[in-house]
């Protein structure tokens, strides 16, 4: 190995027993890490004045709050431009029609469904007892005393529902089930 | 990573002021610039090369953290995290100083269009030479260098900010020593 070698090792930080041999008996070798430590020595000596060191933390500090006045500055504005826009939307945008409380709906209760053949059957059997009591009397005087007496009666309304809940058929009868 | 976090018990205080300053107080962010200005500022100076620059360079490097607050998750991350926005901020910068400069990208020697160095020869100012030759560098061996012979970095936790394996890291190092040397050899050995 040669000197030129050597100094790649010193200056690469070999630790190598082999070149603490070499630079016990190398002159040049010596030199060239004296001069490498001086030119280290040299770097590390430059001193920075302390007023190097406030001048920039004033600088720093300054844009910061320049920034933050910027930001103060622009946020006004902002902000009332946004309220500006938001009461625009409200004032212009075309409403929806606005209804009064909705009026009660009339419901229809229906009646209680009666199967229509149930109110037949029930006609029918006032019918019969009409018919019933006809035959025992047949005398035309007894006819006139009771139909006499009949048109003193209330007459009776039968209605008839229908699976429709709006059609209710409804017919008057007397109380012996003839129809008025 | 472990020798870059802040020591425990300047983490408590530390993630007090964090928690501080990302609830919007100046004077807690004040704080947290006070105790990382002098990592920043002069890494950034050893980048950069001149004041004025590295003072832009560290002013856009806490801003960067203020805005970052938020997703900061761990004060102790917050050394290298610094670490790793100042290299990338210089880089940035000197990239953008290049671009200006067009003598920069066509000088075949970066010594040649230095200062005159017999001149700091004269003043004893080794350390602006090396500062010089640091500008000569490439971006990544100049990082390399900075954050290992002036920060004192392990080759580890130099290769955890710039993003490179350990031993690119080294060979970077390495390199970068030997630029260093030929350059203050050019102008030292005149002199003698």
């Amino acid at each position: 190995m040669n000197c030129s070698e050597w100094e790649r090792e010193i200056a690469g930080e070999s630790e190598s027993a082999g070149l603490k041999e070499h630079l016990a008996g190398c002159d040049r070798c010596r030199e060239f890490t004296q001069e490498l430590d001086a030119n280290r020595m040299a770097l590390r000596e430059l001193t920075v004045h302390p007023t190097a060191f406030d001048a920039v933390r004033r600088r720093v500090l300054d844009e910061i709050q320049a920034k933050r006045r910027r930001a103060m500055w622009w946020s006004w504005p902002v902000a009332a431009a946004i309220c500006a826009a938001i009461l625009c939307l409200v004032y212009l945008l075309p409403r929806p029609r606005t209804q009064g409380p909705a009026a009660p709906k009339l419901v229809r209760v229906p009646e209680k469904a009666v199967p229509v053949v149930a109110q037949v059957a029930q006609v029918k059997e006032i019918a019969r007892h009409k018919m019933a009591r006809r035959r025992p009397g047949t005398g035309t005087s007894a006819d006139a005393a009771r139909k006499s007496a009949c048109a003193t009666c209330e007459p009776l309304t039968v209605k008839m529902l229908t699976s429709d809940p709006d059609v209710i058929i409804i017919w008057l009868v007397d109380q012996k089930g003839d129809s008025l | 990573m472990a020798d870059i976090r802040l020591k425990a018990e300047d983490g408590g205080q530390a993630e007090g002021l964090l928690e501080r300053a990302k609830a919007g107080d100046l004077d807690a962010f004040d704080q947290l610039m006070q105790m990382h200005q002098k990592q920043v500022l002069s890494t950034a100076l050893r980048l950069l090369g001149n004041m004025e620059d590295a003072q832009d360079a560290a002013q856009e490097t806490f801003l960067r953290l203020y805005k970052s607050l938020n997703r900061l998750p761990d004060i102790l991350e917050i050394k290298s995290w610094l670490y790793r926005v100042t290299v990338n901020v210089c880089n940035d910068a000197h990239r953008k100083r290049s671009r200006n400069r067009t003598e920069a990208l066509s000088g075949p020697d970066p010594a040649s269009t230095a200062p005159d160095p017999e001149l700091m020869w004269l003043n004893q100012e080794r350390g602006r030479l090396v500062e010089m030759a640091l500008t000569t560098l490439p971006e990544k061996e100049r990082a390399a260098v900075v954050l290992r012979d002036v920060e004192g970095l392990s080759t580890r936790e130099v290769a955890g900010i710039l993003g490179s394996s350990e031993v690119t890291v080294r060979s970077q190092i390495c390199v970068a020593r030997g630029k260093l040397k030929k350059f203050t050899d050019k102008y030292l050995r005149k002199r003698l």
